[in-house]
């Protein structure tokens, strides 16, 4: 675990980090990383996300984690247009994005470095 | 637009309302409108998809469960609190109704014939002990409460803590006044009501069988329940309307109420206190059904004892889990 891990608090969460998320953590990387772009509305950010990750977001689940991301202040909404209301990353988000992407390219590095370096099938 | 597609718009607007309502008032009033026109992009995009309906089916319970105090969802701690502590009022009045019509047969059967020792026996004395201890408890978590409720009418007299205040006053004092005419009209054994003839005193016995007469098999043989007095069946369907009215003023009137961090790490422990005698009662319920259900009389259990004691564990478990949320959120986090 990374040197984070001994300042998480009680629910788990990394400061900073998306830890709290649970089971939204993917759902909440994907929105935040396409705020990251600039703000957007639930279909844009569902389009958006379904460019540049191949996963299409379903309604309920984007709202949950919305919802969330909303609770923790780590997106704020804009003011309505029309009926639609964009969403925009805040910096406290960003921080916690970079964070967690962080975290997860220095996994990435450790997979990707142990299969480069002579991983078996046999 | 023309006319069909103008029918097409239409047909997707109520699509989307009704799957709009799985979700809760509150979460509709902040999110409807946008989720709405998402449902709408979505329809035009892929007109039918049952993942995208169990999806938003799935979030709606979800968005329930957590505006309840149900889930960990990081609510506001206070909103948490008090959410849990509705929730758990209204699990714990569940459980009492369908506890209190099986404890009452029990009563009743007792004021006939003592059952003797055994299964029953036991039952009954760990229900009986139980029942009054959540009674008490009952009482304890009033005294706040109602102090609260005079407070806010006095200061504040917003409508819903006043609509939630007539609720459990109007309530509580249906339930009251009808099991207790209805009582009179029990037919019992002619003890005098305040001497204990049987286990308990009789007025006691005759309370708890008027209050609870609506949970009754009588509801599945129609021919049988004609033979009732009119007035009868009639209680049999105000008194769950007057018991729900009760509860939900009382659980408004939790979640309104700008109640102090004290008050509600009391009501909390209070909860958790009850919590654990539902598990003495439910205990006591589980003996006499299990062990002794194919007694004579009164004491033999039927269909809706084992339906009721489901009950029970489901309203039991709901408590629990509101119960630990909301001393979570109302204890705050532990030092470490």
């Amino acid at each position: 675990m990374t040197a984070m891990a001994g300042n998480a608090n009680r629910s788990g969460q990394e400061p900073g980090g998306l830890g709290g998320f649970g089971r939204y953590a993917g759902p909440a990387t994907l929105i935040l990383s396409s705020l990251a772009g600039g703000p957007k509305h639930g279909y844009a950010l569902t389009k958006d996300v379904e460019e540049f990750a191949g996963v299409r977001l379903a309604p309920g689940t984007l709202y949950e984690a919305l919802s969330r991301l909303e609770g923790q202040g780590l997106i704020e909404a804009l003011e309505s247009q029309d009926r639609r209301r964009p969403y925009r990353l805040t910096a406290a988000g960003a921080l916690a994005l970079r964070v967690h992407l962080d975290d997860q390219r220095r996994v990435a590095d450790v997979g990707l470095r142990r299969l480069a370096g002579g991983w078996d099938p046999a | 637009m023309t006319a069909p597609a103008d029918q097409a718009a239409r047909t997707a607007a109520r699509r989307a309302a009704r799957l709009l309502r799985w979700y809760p008032a509150s979460w509709r009033a902040r999110y409807g409108d946008e989720f709405t026109e998402l449902l709408l992009a979505e329809f035009a995009e892929r007109p039918r998809s049952w993942r995208r309906a169990a999806d938003v089916t799935r979030s709606g319970l979800l968005a329930r469960l957590t505006g309840a105090g149900l889930t960990s969802h990081p609510l506001e701690p206070s909103r948490q609190a008090r959410a849990g502590l509705a929730t758990a009022a209204w699990s714990l009045a569940a459980f009492l109704i369908v506890g209190g019509a099986m404890w009452s047969q029990l009563t009743i059967g007792w004021e006939w014939a003592p059952p003797g020792p055994g299964a029953a026996t036991v039952a009954l004395v760990a229900m009986s002990a139980a029942a009054a201890f959540l009674a008490a408890l009952a009482l304890l978590a009033a005294i706040p409460l109602t102090w609260s409720v005079a407070r806010a009418l006095k200061n504040h007299p917003e409508r819903p803590v006043r609509r939630s205040a007539w609720f459990a006053l109007a309530g509580s004092g249906l339930v009251v006044a009808g099991g207790r005419h209805f009582a009179n009209a029990w037919p019992g054994t002619g003890a005098h009501p305040s001497l204990p003839h049987g286990f308990l005193p009789a007025g006691v016995a005759a309370f708890s069988w008027a209050g609870t007469l609506s949970v009754s098999s009588y509801w599945a043989h129609p021919g049988a329940l004609a033979a009732f007095p009119a007035a009868e069946i009639a209680w049999m369907a105000v008194s769950p309307v007057a018991l729900v009215a009760a509860v939900a003023g009382v659980a408004g009137l939790v979640r309104r109420l700008e109640l102090s961090p004290r008050v509600l790490r009391y009501e909390a422990w209070l909860a958790s206190a009850a919590a654990a005698a539902m598990v003495v009662f439910l205990a006591g319920a589980c003996c006499w059904v299990l062990a002794e259900g194919s007694g004579p009389g009164l004491f033999h259990a039927g269909a809706i004892d084992v339906a009721s004691l489901a009950v029970m564990m489901l309203a039991l478990s709901t408590a629990q889990r509101a119960t630990s949320l909301a001393r979570k959120s109302a204890l705050g986090p532990r030092p470490r």
